[in-house]
């Protein structure tokens, strides 16, 4: 006779490498039957977009096996994304996990990273949002070739513009004309505020925030009113951009926002051998990153293709997925969900809008 | 890979008339004596940002000045709002865990 606990037994040899546990005791093992003739149950992991899921089948297909028998193995791969555990704030309550997409300049592709990250998240088959906060600049309107200015609901709240599975806002679906929005520092913080409370975002797994770039004010003021899950800094392989990078870095771990990693994008360009030519010099991002102690999150090669989907309205992750670019950034979207799933399993924090009234006598 | 995991508060708990508690994820609890703590302030008001000179006097501080309130910043620190009417002052919970 075969029993739950001997199949339970077996799969605690299957380890999850990220969290470095077992399944078992991590409590991804759910509704295992066992009958006669088969041995069913499903594994819940923390992210439909866990690069390591196959591979998690795969190892506990293999450990059941040698003890089922002649029994069929049936697993099924399901995911409850994990909230951020600083998470019970009175600010995006119904959002999981907010990460912030930033770069210590502008050009780099941060906003081009946001989108297809957010974009590969959301076809892991997680719920995710995209806030263009980068009010001087927006670009997602473009990106995602949207127009239309979106309207508000019966709560007075406004309804995000859905392209592509995507919730997304952005500064340029509201200003009417296309003159560069000149606003300064306190508007900033309205408009940041805004988007933040007054956007029914509704419940999601991941908001993916493109900040402006650079290592200012208006980056510490976003930390300050979103309560950020995690920052994940893009670079270019270049000195200049690697320097202000780490200013970014330092940024975030200074006022606590775990750092989830390093993207370097425009790492490498494939000539038409395929052969990798690294145009800016090869391996600073990931040098930095070892240097620092941040994960590195994966490298972005330069395809003209990735620009031109931009300029199309349809990111690069689904106008061609298959792509080099494509790919990369698939590879990366499963980083950063595997970093904040690590992060949130790190255990109690405070809410982050806690506030303590004395008591006097 | 290492993410150097930065020790934070769990719990902030007023203790009695005058002492606050601090738990933090190590493990580690601080105590602190409120009057102090105003003492400790470092803004730009009880501290000059140049010198680094003390310029609160800290006989005019009451002694029995005491939170009216303390909430978090962001992820990295503490504003407390003082019954004296004080309030500029963010402590940080590098700078907290420093003083106990
Ligand atoms: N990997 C890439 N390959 C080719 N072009 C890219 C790549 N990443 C970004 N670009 C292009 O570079 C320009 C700047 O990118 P963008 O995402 O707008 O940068 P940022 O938001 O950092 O200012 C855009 O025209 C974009 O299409
Ligand atoms: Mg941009
Ligand atoms: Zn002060």
């Amino acid at each position: 006779m075969l029993t739950e606990q001997e199949v339970l037994q077996a799969l605690k040899q299957v380890e999850d490498p990220d969290l470095k546990q077992d399944i078992v005791s991590l409590g991804f093992v759910k509704n295992l039957i066992m009958t006669d003739a088969e041995v069913k149950f499903s594994i819940q992991l923390t992210t439909p977009a866990c690069p390591v899921k196959e591979q998690l089948k795969e190892q506990s297909l293999q450990a059941v096996k040698l003890i089922a028998g002649n029994r069929v193995i049936k697993i099924d791969l399901t995911s409850d994304v994990k909230a951020s555990a600083h998470k019970k704030a009175a600010v995006l309550p119904q959002v999981k996990n907010v990460i912030a997409v930033a770069s210590g300049k502008g050009g780099v592709g941060k906003s081009t990273v946001a989108a297809n990250l957010a974009l590969a998240l959301q076809r892991s088959g997680a719920r995710v949002g995209l806030l263009d906060a980068d009010i001087y600049g927006p670009s997602m309107p473009l990106m995602f070739g949207i127009t239309a200015s979106p309207h508000v609901n019966e709560e007075q709240q406004i309804v995000p513009i859905e392209k592509h599975g995507l919730k997304i806002m952005s500064m340029g679906f509201l200003s009417k004309d296309d003159a560069p929005v000149i606003w300064r520092g306190p508007m900033v913080h309205g408009i940041i505020q805004q988007f933040l409370t007054k956007v029914a975002w509704g419940e999601l797994d991941y908001l993916v925030i493109d900040l402006p770039p650079g290592t200012g004010d208006a980056q510490l003021t976003l930390t300050q009113l979103a309560p950020l899950s995690g920052a994940v800094i893009v670079t270019t392989p270049q000195e200049v951009s690697l320097i202000d990078a780490r200013k970014g870095l330092k940024m975030f771990q200074k006022v606590n926002v775990p750092i989830l990693g390093i993207v370097e994008n425009m790492s490498y360009y494939l000539d038409s051998n395929g052969k990798r030519i690294a145009i800016f010099g090869a391996g600073g991002g990931e040098r930095t990153a070892r240097e620092l102690q941040v994960p590195f999150l994966g490298e972005i090669p330069i395809e003209p293709q990735v620009a031109a989907a931009g300029d199309q309205g349809e990111p690069i992750v689904i106008k061609i997925p298959d792509s080099a670019a494509g790919v990369a950034f698939k590879s990366v979207a499963g980083r950063v969900a595997q970093e904040l799933s690590i992060e949130n399993m790190k255990g109690p924090e405070l809410p982050s809008d806690f506030k303590l009234a004395w008591k006097t006598k | 890979m290492e993410n150097k995991v930065a020790v934070k508060p769990i719990e902030i708990k007023q203790l009695g008339e005058q002492e606050l508690g601090i738990q933090w994820s190590d493990g580690h609890l601080s105590l602190f004596q409120v009057r102090d703590l105003r003492l400790k302030c470092r803004c730009a008001v009880c501290v000059d940002e140049w010198s680094g000179e003390k310029i609160m006097k800290e006989k005019e501080v009451p002694q029995d000045v005491k939170p009216v309130s303390i909430e978090t910043v962001g992820r990295y620190g503490l504003r407390v709002v003082w019954s004296d009417g004080h309030q500029t002052g963010i402590y940080t919970y590098d700078y907290l865990r420093q003083l106990a």
